[in-house]
């Protein structure tokens, strides 16, 4: 069963030069922009859910104010429809199925009804139209000048629990319209991409006598060892060349952040607190933020890497227990509320580590799992409010928040 | 020593993103470069080995007669508090009763501490309180006489519930540390 994209909401705050400041400002006057469907291959289903999955795209751009109606016309029209004629843009598209059997989309732009751009698209496999809308909408962004939205075709990694002692790694498009299993069998978690190639990633197996750290080369299709830990074993963080890895491990029991050379195989402990050190993340400036309960309670500190000294990075929160980063920006997920198992409230905040300014980024439900696009230009997280979950995207420059129903209830661990 | 190795063999979608769509003339062409995505497939094994449960143990025998999975079924869990790994005055029994099995019946056999969690919350913080739970029984071990080099820890977080309602009594039935005997 597809996913439909679906926006469900969205707030606007906005920010200054500092994305941690809010700032209150007007709502902006944006374009309007109308889509024509043209398609003429494929099923009714096929057809929606591509418009659908286009429209969300759109939208999550932050550049228009989109019309959500499903508008069809002939390809070669000059006109546009007549709904769209007081529209700024026109995206029209035709979908249609080759000889070849492969999947061609032409894409035409339209400005005031003149045609600015043309594109055509081709893609083997049917089952991937997710991410030929996802290119499209990198081109109209592309097209407008606005700043980069390369996240928009990056893939995403999940771990979801299957049922007791199984839970398995699938690779997905950034709405989880698409997915692909890649690893099942016993306890797999915590994947991690190991290069902004997104050619290979990390994973944590569970099932064997101690846990391991394994590498997957997705070109090659082969798995091997990294290391192995007994207690716990985890890659947090991968850093920018690829070269180092922040890795949770326990080799005494006593789980502790090590910096591992991937190249030398060698590791190297960042901490040595007696309580849980745990998710180190790449800051700028040669440092590490990570979680720690020497507090008493989970918080968000850092440290300079060859330094003992440990920075208490958030002042705010009863309980903030995970976190991404990108440079000097901290994503953290903080509990919100005092009951131990009521409904409570999981908002994410995010902070500069250049200042004191806290920014709450969510507002209801439990919201975790927070990850920072590769560019720092957007945060993925999932959401849990009245029983429906989401992926959600939060555009940190347009100050905008997008939910995306989501078809998985128990996802362990997400890497973007 | 019994244990299974399952290989299995999944498909690994590699999308890689390449210039496979051209340009038509147009009036204005900002847009530079067309991306689109094409699948390559390959297959990766992934080596899974089964955990290490009283099923795959039935064969060892004690040399009381008893077998390893009879041995093991009759260790208790203990249980564990909130956000914490420290050992509650009533789950010292518990622990007592454990060591007392570990050197005697079990005495041949590896012990294998799993710590588990709730599940509030699935993150590193959570498997790391997981781990710290079952360092605290090790350590309770130990002091009563069991030799430390017996045993290994592992942390399984929120991957393994014994119970799956969303009620007090059923997340304080996945706070804990359960043993398994390693031949």
């Amino acid at each position: 069963m597809r996913i439909f994209l679906s926006l469900l909401f969205f707030f606007t705050l906005s920010f200054g030069a500092d994305a941690s400041i809010e700032v209150i400002k007007k709502v902006d006057v944006a374009p309007n922009i109308g889509v024509e469907d043209s398609s003429i291959g494929y099923d009714e289903s096929l057809r929606n859910s591509f418009f659908k999955t286009l429209l969300g795209d759109l939208n999550v751009l932050s550049l228009f104010n989109v019309d959500r109606q499903h508008y069809t016309t002939n390809y070669e029209n000059n006109d546009v429809v007549v709904e769209n004629r007081d529209k700024d843009y026109v995206i029209r598209y035709k979908v249609s199925e080759e000889v070849d059997k492969s999947f061609n989309v032409t894409m035409k732009i339209m400005k005031k009804s003149v045609v600015v751009a043309t594109k055509n698209y081709t893609l083997k496999n049917k089952n991937l139209y997710v991410f030929v809308a996802h290119a499209m909408a990198f081109d109209v962004n592309e097209y407008m000048g606005a700043a980069p939205v390369n996240w928009i075709k990056s893939k995403v990694l999940i771990a979801r629990l299957v049922s007791p002692g199984q839970s398995e790694i699938l690779v997905c498009d950034y709405t989880l319209t698409f997915s692909q299993r890649i690893v099942k069998g016993g306890i797999n978690i915590f994947p991690k991409w190991a290069n902004k190639d997104q050619s290979a990633f990390y994973y944590t197996y569970l099932s064997g006598r101690k846990p391991i750290l394994k590498l997957v080369d997705i070109r090659t299709g082969k798995a091997s060892n990294v290391l192995s830990s007994d207690g716990m074993i985890v890659c947090s963080d991968v850093s920018p060349d690829g070269k180092k890895l922040l890795v949770t491990m326990a080799p005494e029991g006593q789980p502790d952040i090590y910096l591992y050379n991937v190249d030398s195989k060698k590791s190297t402990r960042l901490t040595t607190y007696q309580g849980i050190d745990v998710g180190g993340q790449f800051l700028n400036d040669n440092r590490v933020a990570f979680i720690s309960n020497r507090l008493g309670y989970p918080n968000i500190f850092a440290l300079t890497i060859g330094s003992n000294a440990v920075e208490q990075l958030v002042f705010e929160g009863k309980s903030n227990s995970s976190c991404s980063a990108y440079n000097g920006y901290v994503v953290y997920k903080a509990r919100e509320s005092s009951d131990t198992f009521g409904d409570n409230t999981f908002n994410l905040h995010l902070i500069s580590t250049g200042s004191s300014v806290v920014r709450r980024l969510t507002a209801t439900g439990v919201n975790e799992f927070p990850r920072f696009s590769g560019d720092g230009d957007s945060i993925l997280y999932v959401k849990e409010y009245k029983q429906q979950s989401s992926i959600g995207i939060i555009r940190l420059k347009y100050n905008k928040n997008y939910l995306f129903p989501l078809k998985y209830g128990k996802i362990q661990s997400i890497d973007w | 020593m019994k244990k299974n190795v399952i290989l299995s063999s999944v498909a690994v979608a590699v999308l890689l993103f390449s210039g496979c769509s051209t340009n038509k003339p147009t009036v204005d062409q900002t847009a530079k470069t067309i991306t689109t995505p094409s699948l390559e497939s390959s297959s990766v094994n992934t080596e899974t080995t089964a955990p290490v449960t009283s099923n795959n143990a039935t064969d060892n025998v004690a040399a009381n007669g008893a077998s390893m999975a009879d041995i093991e079924k009759s260790m208790t869990s203990v249980y564990f508090d909130f956000d914490k790994f420290n050992i509650r005055e009533d789950m010292k029994a518990n622990v007592s009763t454990d060591s007392s099995i570990a050197k005697a019946a079990a005495s041949a056999y590896g012990v294998k501490l799993e710590g588990n969690c709730d599940e509030w919350g699935s993150d590193e913080y959570n498997f790391a309180l997981g781990l710290k739970r079952a360092q605290a029984v090790k350590t309770e071990l130990v002091n009563e006489g069991v030799d430390a080099k017996r045993i290994s820890m592992v942390s399984l977080g929120k991957s393994t519930p014994v119970c799956t309602e969303k009620t007090k009594e059923c997340w304080a039935k996945n706070r804990r540390v359960d043993f398994k005997l390693l031949p």
